[in-house]
């Protein structure tokens, strides 16, 4: 065992490095300059660009900026090029704003999904069986900006409410508890939102699992038992079904970056996925990077956890 | 069962958390539940974040409008775009000039060596001259950098003659011209300062004539500009402001250590002097009118941003003194400046907030905070509007009529300071002849590309100049559509239709390439629309549509293209070098269609060194003019805004006898509806006006 996530830990890392480097290379590589290096800007002199470019380390060949690069990363000292501030605190700053919808919308999801995948596969081929499917798949092909702006058009169209970023701004003279509230409610719509995709995609698998368990040898034995259809259900099946469950955990991390982008920008939430977009916008290479390869080291550890979780509840894996 | 129950409890209380907080939000029709103080308070929104609050380091509009509020420039423009101070209370410009005594060159017959003599007969000059002032001759050494592929630094031994210096009391660039008839014809071209310089440098001797008149210029025009400051106005943390704070701030700016993107503007300034604590004297290496205006730029508080005070701060934060500058320095996101906000919090990508400066030289804003969010897109941003957590909103083309009609919003429109075009490269040969670059501005009907893409939220405009202004000759016709006339003017050219419809000359077709830039939809209109117009009258119109770096990278800079569609911004200032000047035309620079024109250039070089308004005015007609005639571009339109604001906003004056007086947001002449900001308030309900 010990063998095994010495490995696997160790297969992580090499993969990780490569990642750093094709991440650094695309970036790069691809056409266009920061935005400080406007030539279009007639302010600025040839003399003017070149300097930016010094300054940003640009002139410099590929190799020596890729060191540069992670030198300053590692040693904290990275600084954005948009406001000179260090990066790892703008990332920070911004990973607590995600955090709440992040927990908010997991939530969500994962309280949402179950009672409608379980009730889905008990009453197979009921009205709400075909209808949650319906819904299901509707929630999945209708890209979720388009349900965004629907659902903010309608809500600020009848109830005259702020929706759009993390609070109403102008209660700073509001009491506490309003204020508190607010905050509350604008989490909801975005929360929703991105937790509406997740639901459907994630009610599928509990009922096609439901369904799996509730055919099983041993769910006919407690019937034969005698036990009430909700002890077997909920008790003896319920709880197999739960197992393939415990490793996806593992594999929602890098939702915390890659999935509010799109929800995150429209809802000007100050988050880390819109940071990461607005930095490709302007090219400001170290948020990208940064973000980049914050990314890559979630979706390892999210896989190494969900490699561990396995070994933990399935023992063939040890071998 | 208790899984069931957990199953089904569990969301149903969570939703209920969740939603219950609906009813303790504020909506549009109450904004002030359980907030009385939102009344006070401004809340406006923007698509991007600002980059960095200083003045002399930023270049994005985001930030400038953040320093508008609390910064103060010793300038700035009037209701009628027209400049008047803010620091300085008033300001004198005059000119001094300087030459060398030439004895070569015969004064009404004889040749004189007397210096006395000619000063004499420059006094006697009545009209513009002040002063004569005679320096002695000079000798020394000097160093002059001479660049090229690998600089070196040349040493030069200089004897100087005699030299005048002659104070205008007006700024004149036609003085040297003017005094050749009493100097005599060539007095100051004659004057060969290679004679009186020697290279010390050895295997450079051939240089010498490149460099002699940098060493000694035979003549000199070097304006004067000197401000009055304002008493007694106070930054935000307490410290006055004076004149050691305008030097400090040009100072900085043209620190190299500092990367400021306003080097350009003020290198001009050949250097600056206190004369005492609330006088300034600006004196320029060359005439260049447009260095006035940047004076309007925010000035900085030395005791805050000092070399000391930069070491300070990079010992406290534990870097490295000698690279910690300007751009490092926190500052930059906790301003302090003069102007009526005072800086109180930054939260990327999120607000800025501001507070009222109570203490304002001017009197204090009726506001009491100032708040800017960032709201990336447009929609939300109108959402936000309708909701009554944004106090006004810039409107979209296709909103205009929609909005401008309903009654709880207020709406003010004007002309924007920019324009679209279609630009021709006039390197090709196919583009080398005006007329078949009038033909392609007639094939076009721009009257409906206003009326169904941009919802007539748009204008034409006949030249380069912002529309608004005097510089703006209104007299010019804007190109007629007419195709039979396009036709008419490529025959002439010798394009004729050919059995197919296309048009051709000496067998060959009428052909080209119109690009413009990805990720503008109206761009991506006009270019379908032109190829249209162009297919009519028998052109063979290929169009493409590039990521803007690689537009930028690949066909602009480089030269490589045809005929673009593309914008420019601009200053209210006249001043069309960069963009129209022939001396512009290379690689990566902004006349990349290649525009040239003798008289242009001449007409350029003079409005950019003409201090006088209504000479100005009169060159800048012609040259428009002559742009609308040569057509290097199809001007299309300049863009018309439309914004609409909360109807509860009004300007609110407390009038001597003390009363306080309500009344409606009118807009400036030129369109500015915020010029009198500070004295904006919101009020409870919707106010009624008497006669409206």
């Amino acid at each position: 065992m010990f063998s095994f996530t010495v490995r696997s830990f160790f297969q992580k890392l090499v993969t990780l490095f490569f990642i750093s480097i094709i991440s650094f290379l695309v970036v790069y590589l691809a056409p266009g300059e920061p935005s400080q290096i406007d030539p279009l800007n007639p302010k600025f002199t040839v003399e003017d660009l070149q300097r930016f470019r010094q300054e940003f380390n640009l002139d410099k060949p590929l190799h020596e900026q890729y060191y540069l690069y992670y030198k300053n990363l590692f040693t904290g000292q990275l600084k954005s090029w948009k406001d000179n501030q260090p990066v790892l605190g703008k990332i920070y700053e911004r990973f607590k704003n995600s955090l709440w919808l992040f927990i908010v919308g997991t939530l969500i999801t994962w309280c949402l999904s179950f009672p409608v995948g379980i009730h889905a596969a008990i009453n197979r081929g009921s009205v709400f069986d075909r209808t949650s499917t319906f819904f299901a798949y509707v929630l999945i092909s209708i890209p979720s900006f388009f349900f965004a702006y629907i659902l903010i058009i309608f809500v600020v169209k009848t109830f005259n409410i702020s929706v759009i970023g993390m609070q109403t701004f102008g209660m700073s003279g509001a009491d506490s508890i309003y204020q508190i509230m607010d905050r509350v409610w604008h989490l909801v719509i975005p929360s929703i939102l991105g937790a509406l995709g997740g639901i459907a995609l994630l009610s599928r698998y509990v009922r096609a699992q439901m369904l799996e368990v509730i055919h099983q040898d041993y769910i006919r034995t407690a019937r034969a038992k005698g036990l009430s259809e909700d002890q077997v259900y909920y008790k003896h099946g319920f709880r197999n079904a739960l197992l393939p469950f415990v490793t996806m955990f593992g594999l929602i991390l890098p939702g915390l970056i890659g999935g509010s982008v799109i929800i995150e920008s429209i809802f000007a939430w100050p988050g880390m996925g819109r940071m990461g977009y607005e930095a490709i916008l302007a090219r400001d290479y170290p948020i990208i990077l940064t973000i980049n390869f914050m990314a890559a080291v979630l979706v390892l550890i999210g896989t190494f956890i969900s490699d561990l979780l396995y070994m933990v509840v399935d023992p063939r894996i040890r071998l | 069962m208790l899984i069931k129950r957990v199953l089904i409890l569990l969301p149903v209380i969570i939703f209920a958390l969740l939603l219950q907080s609906f009813f303790w939000v504020p909506t549009y029709d109450e904004q002030v539940k359980g907030n009385p103080l939102r009344l006070e308070e401004f809340i406006t929104a923007s698509i991007g974040d600002a980059r960095i609050l200083n003045p002399i380091l930023s270049a994005d509009s985001a930030s400038s409008t953040i320093e508008d509020q609390v910064f103060d420039g010793l300038i700035d423009r009037d209701e009628d775009l027209k400049f008047r101070g803010r620091l300085a209370t008033g300001w004198k410009i005059y000119e001094e000039v300087y030459f060398y005594l030439n004895p070569k060159v015969a004064i009404k017959g004889r040749k004189i060596s007397d210096p006395e003599a000619v000063r004499k007969l420059l006094l006697a000059q009545k009209g513009n001259i002040k002063d004569v002032e005679i320096i002695p001759p000079q000798k020394g050494e000097t160093e002059i950098l001479m660049p090229g592929p690998d600089p070196i630094n040349l040493k030069v031994r200089f004897k100087a003659p005699h030299r005048f210096k002659v104070t205008l009391k007006e700024v004149d660039q036609n003085f040297f011209l003017k005094m050749e008839k009493v100097l005599g014809k060539g007095y100051f071209k004659t004057f060969r300062p290679v004679d009186h310089i020697e290279m010390l440098t050895a295997g450079h001797e051939d240089k010498l004539s490149a460099i002699a008149s940098q060493v000694l210029p035979a003549t000199e025009n070097n304006p004067v500009i000197i401000f009055d400051l304002r008493k007694g106005v106070k930054f935000h943390d307490g410290q006055e402001f004076d004149a050691g704070d305008v030097k400090f701030t040009y100072e900085a700016i043209m620190d190299p250590k500092n990367l400021s993107p306003r080097t350009s503007d003020f290198e001009p300034v050949k250097y600056l002097e206190v004369i005492d604590r609330y006088k300034v004297k600006v004196v320029y290496k060359r005439l260049y009118f447009p260095a006035f205006g940047t004076w309007g730029m925010g000035m900085l508080p030395e005791h805050l941003l000092n070399s000391e005070a930069m070491k300070r701060e990079a010992e406290a934060k534990g870097e490295d003194p000698e690279k910690f500058s300007m751009r490092d320095s926190d500052f930059n996101r906790h301003p302090v400046g003069t102007g009526p906000f005072v800086f109180r919090e930054w939260k990327s990508d999120q607000y800025i907030l501001l507070d009222r400066n109570e203490g304002y030289w001017e009197g204090a804003p009726n506001y009491r905070s100032y708040t800017y969010r960032i709201v990336p897109d447009l929609l939300t941003q109108e959402m936000e509007f309708y909701g009554g957590a944004v106090d006004s909103y810039g409107v979209q083309p296709h909103q205009v009529e929609r909005l401008k009609n309903d009654p709880a919003y207020q709406n003010f429109s004007g002309l924007s300071f920019g324009y679209s075009y279609i630009g021709y490269n006039m390197r090709r040969d196919l583009f080398k002849d005006k007329r078949v670059r009038q033909a392609l501005g007639m094939a076009i009907d721009t009257d409906k590309i206003i009326h169904y893409v941009m919802y007539d939220q748009a204008e034409r405009i006949t030249g380069p100049f912002v529309k608004q202004t005097d510089y703006y000759d209104r007299g010019i016709q804007p190109m007629p559509y007419d195709p039979e006339g396009a036709l008419e003017l490529l025959r002439e050219v010798g394009w004729v239709r050919n059995s197919e419809g296309w048009l051709e000359k000496d067998g060959k077709r009428f052909a080209f390439t119109l690009i413009t830039n990805g990720g503008n939809d109206i761009r991506k209109s006009i270019l379908t629309i032109a190829q249209d117009s162009w297919k009519k009258i028998g052109i063979d119109v290929k169009t493409d549509i590039v990521e803007w770096s690689v537009f930028i990278g690949r066909h602009v800079n480089t030269g490589n293209f045809d005929a673009l569609i593309l914008g420019w911004s601009m200053g209210i200032d006249p001043d069309l070098y960069q963009i129209w000047h022939s001396s512009q035309t290379n690689p990566q620079q902004l006349n990349f269609v290649g525009f040239k024109n003798n008289e242009a250039d001449d007409l350029i070089v003079k409005i950019r060194q003409e201090y006088d308004h209504d000479k100005q005015v009169e060159y800048c007609h012609r040259l428009h003019r002559i742009i609308a005639d040569e057509q290097p571009y199809t001007f299309l339109y300049v863009t018309r805004w439309t914004a609409v604001l909360d109807k509860k906003i009004v300007i609110k004056e407390v009038l001597p006898t003390g009363e306080e007086e309500i009344k409606k947001i009118t807009p400036t002449r030129t369109g500015n509806y915020s010029f009198y900001f500070n004295k904006w308030i919101k009020l409870a309900e919707n106010p009624v006006f008497g006669m409206e």
